[in-house]
């Protein structure tokens, strides 16, 4: 495929932009290309990945089997800090899926075509990261064993949960969520699904994929059912994605506690949540790119629209950082004003000005354009994120507690080894998840690549050329 | 098949069970001996008491298997013993001695297990109040390493073994007349002890008895006996008190009668009831002490140099007109480098007034010093108007002088048996004296002691001795009550040996029924008498005041000029000042969990001592907290670590006895460092010419409060600085005067409404409380009553440090002004069952809840743990268990468990319940006495236990009650009330009464 084709197909979007997908692959070599990923022998890099996943997610068993054994004190957690890394991982968890969602669903419906090459990948992600996410609330309680508390179950005490309390708000929204990204995601799978069954060679996979693929034959009527119901999902998901990590912050803005007791937390935990997600949908695609050399479908344009959007969350999350000082200050709430003044100079200084350097100064490195189209750079900055954005976790859910009210309750809280294993043990499961994600399913939605390509217009060839959908095909 | 017995084997054999039982043969005795090991201890002549006892026993035992089927053989009542139902509480009186201190109590008994200890309202003067060391000593009836038989070297034996070997050895000292017999004894307060103790003396008339307490009022008796010419002891009228100053005494915390002292003294700070009057205190002493809490005005000075403040003291009040002896003028030294300013205003304040002011100088200074106060007390007209002096009656006091004859006699061999009646004289003995070497050279050696301690485990023979709580006894108070000691359990173990019944026995040779012992001391009482004073618990026998004048020459004589104008400490010449420990006492309580993870009132330490030290002091040596460092005093060191204490003078470091215990049991063994290594007989207090190595190490100090650079940290210590004055309302009585209600102005409260329909009160009684900061003392009994009451666990030093301290109510201590010379401010803090509790919103299981009567209630049984109460509680008030803090609960003391407050396991939060079964209890007795509840029915446990009556609990919509005038007051404020919480708990802002004349330079 030459340049002129590409820009003609393209010239509904920007009329300067360059070509979603490069290196000249058409629709028969999308296919062969991702389908490839799959069909391949098992390359042994993917059994070693896989095997060091795996013995993390025996370290996550092992924690999470001693933690149960010996109780919520093999973990640094003391009396005024009673919520330590385990509400940090559950909070950077879900935040990190939240770019997944915003990928598919929003970006969806904004028409950025650009997301095809990433949006199985970032959803693919969401899934997992709620996953880690959901089991640090069900292992964080002090009695697990009747953690089903929380769900609304007909009982012979006729005792609801306490509706009034954002926990239980939380149990609904990351469910509901979960649901939602899943089903979203899967439904994308279904073309995707069909195409892998009718190449499969081995009766297993026939018939698994053949199962999943729920029978998609690639009919029109099919496909015209099929894109109403991606766009209704899209359309739900797309107040999900704002309104998860909302929820989430009124754990802490519903609460009294200075420090947590803030009205800005809602659009602010979701820019943070978005700007982490993106972060680590980045990291992730740029290995994910070099050892499946998708170097075509996945571009350094993709990337640079991807930096953009952590350029503009992070300086949303820089603002909301300085508003919350500003904001303290203005209160004239001694509590307010102390304890945000002990958060850049307190006790837990070191880990603000981790999380200020991470979340709001580097990622201002991405007004370059170089840096913004360097892979080097902009892998080091998306780590640098994800360790910002943990911290940003780590500053409001602990320093708020460790200096709330009365100072002579105030204490300092230090992880113990089973705080790290359990954090580490999740990010074993979060890589194990998804090196299975990357070996028996399409990591980038072949369906939805073709459609943005110039041949899937219509109009292909022709002078004046108008977007239309989504359109594609099981090649 | 295993053979099954039949229970009654004397019955007339016509069935058997088995050729074995058929024959009858000595095996199968053994086998039946061995199956029921649990048979009565004495099945012969069992009493009421005992019978009693052991029903209630096997009941509580059946009880605290709960849901299980009970494994042991339990024997039913036959027909119900009198009185007792079961799952309802009986109380008897009995006292518990301490020394020559004893306190009238009350102890709470629920099928003849005793489980819960209150002061005695109808025998003590602060009545229902009782000391940390008393709450607490309940633990230590079930202390699972009392010693269960005599020892014999080492191996085990019996209290009837050792009788049989004392019978044989009587009768040779008999006939010598005792010679070569020492009797070493804790010092006692005691009728019939006293009464023994003449019998022993005049049956073994060389026989040598001597009397030895760690820590005593020696001194105090001494300065006495050189005042009047004979021992007298001092009896306080606190409440008539308008100005007082201590030296180096800590008044309200470990001295002797201190909680009664508390009582009466904050009488006199009763502003809302007369705001004309205010009593007004100062304080001299080297480093911080409970009493600092309470003080007006504080000196900060050595310990050594308290002399020199009184010399200038005197010299001041002769210059205000105070007919101060000549003699004694010309005697005293003119000190200088003593604050002038300070001593002229308290001088000034003092001789304004005469007869109502009162000098008190702490048991740890020279006689000299307190004939010298007695002298200053005499001119300044307060003898017999605020304070007295009584003869002791029946009361061995710690006599020092006698250790080195005792010493001497030892070394030289001439001691062939040395008879211990309690006391741990290997881990208390001055260090110079070398006890537990000069101890091998006597000939045998007999240590009755509750454990096997550091001297039992020296000795030849160990006796296991009996509780207070399952002995007979009595003891006498300075004040003129006789108080009983009554048991309220059959002995737990089966050997062993009450005090009288030892001495008894060392005296007659024969065995004798304790109980038969006291009743012969008080055989002038009717059996009704009798019986009316084991039901009030001490019966009050007059005795005469003496005011005496004291005699100034023999005063003057005594008055060393070098020790009244000694130097200050300085880096080559440092003070040492050795302090009872306000938790584990002289060391006697270290095995006590609960005392050990009771935080000092001051330091907020627990599970250890240190060496305390002001931050200069520690800063010219180059030490920072938790450093451990050698301190040599006299030749002799101990390791010790240190913690920077504000207020402390310079170059003065105190250190608290009764830690470093090595053979104190399973909890206090190798707990902090013991500081009876560098204690001399010369210097028993306070030492001079310490030195202290470079650190050689460090050792970390489980303190529950300032966690983590609060003290390094300038915006944090600004931070406190800003905000404590909001939650710890103070003002002066001057500001009380001008405005009562100054404390609401403090922090500016908006109108505040609510979100939500508010909680209605309804016809319930709605409980409330109040705490009165202005008498708060901050000694903690709230604190251990209510870990008491409420079964709370106890978590270990290495939970402590991790910030899991599980105290319901604690007491929250700040320092006011200059770190130098610091104000001790306290404020107990519990749940404050806030109407509208933020804790109970965010329960996403509802396991924290609103009950009709304004408790803010938990739910065990819902709880999850999620932590989020307690994360949202503004008072941190909230305890989570974080591990399984009761499961591994040595059997015997689940014994000592409330039956009425269910035990929580891990994962689980709790809180103050305000004694919720306490107000069921109160409940379900008004209603069967068909009557409304009224006020003082219902009693919290830390209400019952504050010796000044700081708490005041009860229904606040009785416009009568204690608790709803509380409010009324205008010094009432809510802590943090401005978050809308409206917290039932609300406080009276604490009054000051500085002197004019120092409140400028000096405000503390």
């Amino acid at each position: 495929m030459n340049t002129t084709t590409t820009k003609s197909a393209a010239a509904s979007a920007v009329l300067d932009d360059p070509p979603l997908v490069q290196g000249g692959l058409g629709f028969h070599g999308i296919t062969e290309k991702v389908s490839g990923i799959v069909e391949t022998k098992t390359p042994q890099l993917w059994w070693i990945l896989f095997f060091l996943a795996l013995s993390g997610v025996l370290v996550l068993v092992g924690s999470i089997g001693w933690l149960v054994y010996e109780g919520t004190g093999i973990w640094g957690l003391n009396n005024p800090v009673g919520w330590g890394w385990a509400i940090v991982n559950f909070v950077f968890w879900v935040g990190i899926g939240h770019a997944g969602t915003l990928i598919s669903a929003i970006l969806f419906l904004l028409r950025q075509r650009w997301r095809t090459a990433i949006n199985r990948f970032a959803e693919a992600m969401t899934i997992v990261a709620v996953i880690c996410a959901g089991i640090f609330p069900a292992i964080h309680v002090g009695r697990i064993w009747i953690a089903y508390y929380m769900f609304p179950l007909p009982n012979q005490m006729e005792m609801w949960p306490n509706f009034r309390s954002p926990l239980l708000w939380d149990v609904f929204a990351v469910g509901t969520y979960f649901t939602v990204s899943f089903l979203f995601w899967f439904v994308g799978l279904i073309p995707d699904l069909a195409t892998f069954r009718d190449r499969a060679v081995s009766k297993v996979k026939k018939v698994v994929y053949g199962a999943l693929a729920l029978g998609w034959r690639g009919a029109n009527r099919q496909w015209r059912n099929y894109e109403l119901a991606y766009l209704m999902l899209a359309g739900l998901a797309t107040p999900l994605v704002l309104s998860v990590h909302s929820v989430v912050s009124t754990d802490f803005a519903t609460s009294l506690i200075p420090g947590w007791h803030t009205t800005i937390f809602p659009p602010y935990f979701v820019a943070g949540a978005i700007f982490s997600g993106f972060a680590m949908v980045l990291s992730l695609a740029i290995i994910a790119r070099k050892v499946f050399k998708l170097e075509n479908l996945i571009t350094i344009d993709h990337f640079e629209k991807m930096n953009k959007i952590i350029l503009v969350t992070g300086s949303m999350v820089g603002y909301a950082y300085i508003m919350e000082f500003f904001i303290a200050w203005y209160s004239g709430n001694i509590y307010e004003v102390f304890a945000f003044v002990n958060r850049g100079f307190g006790n837990y200084a070191w880990a603000y000005w981790i999380m200020f350097l991470c979340n709001v100064i580097t990622p201002q490195l991405f007004w370059f354009r170089k840096i913004r189209r360097s892979i080097p750079m902009m892998f080091i900055l998306s780590i640098f994120v994800n360790i910002g954005m943990w911290f940003e976790r780590f500053v409001i859910t602990v320093t708020s507690l460790s200096r709330d009210f009365l100072p002579s309750s105030w204490d300092y809280y230090s992880p113990t080894t089973w705080d790290v294993l359990t954090f580490a043990g999740s990010f074993g499961l979060f890589f194990t998840l998804f090196l299975l994600f990357l070996r028996f399913l399409p990591l980038i939605s072949m369906s939805e690549v073709k459609g943005v390509l110039p041949e899937a217009d219509p109009h292909h060839g022709h002078t004046h050329a108008h977007a239309e959908g989504h359109e594609g095909g099981a090649a | 098949m295993k053979n099954r017995l039949p229970v009654a084997t004397s019955h007339k054999k016509e069935y058997w069970l088995s050729r074995r039982d058929r024959d009858n043969t000595p095996e199968y005795q053994v086998l039946v001996r061995n199956e029921f090991v649990t048979e009565p201890p004495d099945a012969r002549g069992i009493d009421r008491r005992s019978f009693l006892g052991i029903m209630g026993a096997s009941m509580a035992l059946a009880g605290l298997t709960s849901c299980r089927r009970p494994e042991d053989h339990i024997v039913p009542y036959v027909s119900r013993p009198e009185d007792i139902t079961p799952g309802n509480s009986l109380h008897y009186a009995t006292s518990m001695p301490l020394g020559t201190e004893s306190e009238a109590l009350l102890v709470e008994t629920r099928e003849g297990r005793p489980f819960k200890i209150m002061g005695n309202a109808l025998a003590s003067p602060i009545g229902n109040s009782a000391s940390v060391w008393a709450h607490a000593s309940i633990l230590g009836l079930y202390d699972p390493d009392r010693s269960m038989h005599a020892l014999r070297t080492g191996e085990a034996s019996t209290v009837g073994a050792f009788a049989d070997f004392w019978k044989i050895r009587r009768e040779e000292f008999v006939k010598n007349a005792g010679e070569g017999l020492v009797l070493l004894t804790e010092s006692f307060a005691s009728p019939t002890l006293s009464r023994l103790l003449e019998l022993f003396t005049t049956t073994f008339p060389k026989a040598m008895v001597v009397t030895h307490e760690a820590v005593s009022d020696r001194a105090i008796l001494d300065g006495h006996a050189l005042a009047f010419g004979t021992p007298l002891v001092a009896d306080y009228d606190f409440g008539a008190v308008d100005v007082l100053l201590a030296l180096d005494a800590d008044v309200f915390g470990t001295e002797r009668g201190a909680f009664e002292h508390a009582r009466a003294f904050t009488r006199g700070r009763a502003v809302d009831e007369d705001a004309k009057r205010m009593n007004r205190f100062y304080l001299a002493e080297s480093g911080l002490t409970q009493s600092a809490a309470m003080a007006d005005h504080r000196l900060r000075v050595a310990a050594s140099r308290i002399p020199a403040v009184l010399a200038a003291l005197a010299r001041e009040l002769a210059a205000n007109g105070v007919a101060v002896p000549g003699e004694l003028l010309g005697k005293l030294p003119a000190p200088k480098d003593v604050d002038a300013a300070w001593i002229s205003a308290v001088a000034k304040d003092l001789a304004a007034h005469r007869g109502r002011s009162l000098l008190v100088a702490g048991r740890g200074q020279h006689a000299s010093v307190h004939a010298v106060v007695a002298a200053l007390n005499h001119a300044l007209g307060n003898t017999g108007a605020t304070v007295r002096y009584v003869a002791p009656r029946h009361t061995r006091f710690a006599d020092d002088a006698a250790l080195p004859a005792l010493m001497t006699a030892l070394k030289e061999s001439k001691v062939q048996m040395l008879l211990m009646l309690g006391g741990n004289p290997v881990f208390t003995m001055p260090a110079d004296l070398e006890f537990r070497t000069a101890l091998e050279s006597a000939g045998s050696s007999v240590h009755c002691s509750l454990a096997v301690d550091e001297t039992s485990s020296a000795c030849t023979w160990h006796l296991p001795r009996r509780h207070y709580l399952e002995s007979w006894g009595d003891v006498s108070f300075a004040d003129g009550r006789l108080g009983v000691i009554q048991p309220l359990i059959a002995p737990l173990f089966d050997d062993g040996i009450a005090d009288a019944q030892l001495l008894s026995l060392l005296c007659t040779g024969t065995l004798d029924k304790d109980g038969d012992i006291v009743r012969a001391t008080w055989k002038a009482l009717s059996d009704d008498a009798w019986r009316s004073l084991l039901h009030d618990g001490s019966r009050m026998e007059d005795i005469p005041p003496v005011a005496p004048a004291p005699n100034n020459a023999a005063v003057a004589a005594a008055v060393e000029t070098k020790h009244f104008n000694q130097s200050a400490p300085s880096r080559g010449d440092m003070e040492v000042v050795f302090r009872l420990s306000p938790t584990v006492h002289d060391g006697r309580f270290a095995n006590n969990a609960w005392l050990q993870e009771f935080p000092d009132p001051v330091t907020k330490l627990t599970w250890d001592n240190a060496a305390l030290m002001s931050r200069a002091t520690a800063e010219a040596l180059g030490l920072k907290d938790g450093d451990l460092v050698r301190i040599k005093v006299g030749g002799r060191e101990t390791p010790m670590p240190v913690w920077m204490m504000p207020g402390q003078a310079e170059y003065s470091i105190t250190v608290l006895l009764g830690y470093g215990r090595r053979k104190a049991g399973r909890v206090g063994s190798g707990v902090g460092f013991n500081a009876y290594r560098i204690r001399g007989t010369k210097y028993p207090y306070v030492a001079r010419g310490a030195r202290v190595s470079p650190p050689f190490g460090t050792h970390a100090l489980a303190c529950v409060q300032d966690h983590h650079g609060l003290d390094t940290e300038r915006m944090a210590r600004e931070g406190v600085r800003e905000r404590v004055p909001m939650l710890l309302r103070e003002g002066t009585i001057e500001e009380y005067r001008k405005d009562p209600h100054f404390a609401e102005h403090i922090v500016h409260m908006p109108q505040l409404r609510s979100m939500w329909k508010e909680h209605e009160y309804g016809d319930n009684p709605q409980w409330g409380m109040s705490i009165d900061l202005n008498a708060c003392i901050g000694c903690g009994a709230c604190t251990i009553a209510c870990q008491s009451e409420n079964n709370i666990p106890v978590v270990g030093k290495e939970q402590v440090l991790n910030g899991r301290e599980m105290h319901w109510i604690r007491i929250d201590r700040y320092y006011k002004g200059d770190e130098d010379e610091p104000g001790v401010r306290v404020m107990p803090v519990a749940c404050h069952h806030c109407e509208m509790a933020p804790c109970e919103q965010v329960c996403p299981v509802a396991a924290t809840t609103h009950d009709e009567e304004g408790l803010n209630v938990m739910t065990y049984n819902r709880c999850i743990g999620t932590r989020y109460c307690s994360n949202n509680c503004p008072y941190k008030v909230r305890r989570f268990n974080f591990l399984n803090y009761t499961g591994k609960l040595p059997e015997i003391m689940k014994s000592a468990q409330n039956p009425d407050v269910s035990v929580r396991f891990r994962g689980v939060m709790e809180k103050c319940t305000y004694c919720t079964q306490r107000i069921e209890r109160g409940k379900i007795a008004a209603k069967l006495d068909g009557r409304a509840l009224k006020d003082g029915d219902v009693q919290s446990a830390c209400q019952q236990a504050c010796p000044t009556q700081a708490i005041s609990f009860g229904d606040i919509l009785d416009r009568g009650s204690a608790v709803a005038k509380a409010k009324e007051s205008p010094r009432n404020y809510a802590l943090l009330g401005e978050l809308n919480l409206r917290p039932r708990t609300t406080f009276l802002a604490k009054i000051r009464n500085p002197n004019p004349a120092l409140e400028d330079k000096r405000p503390v």
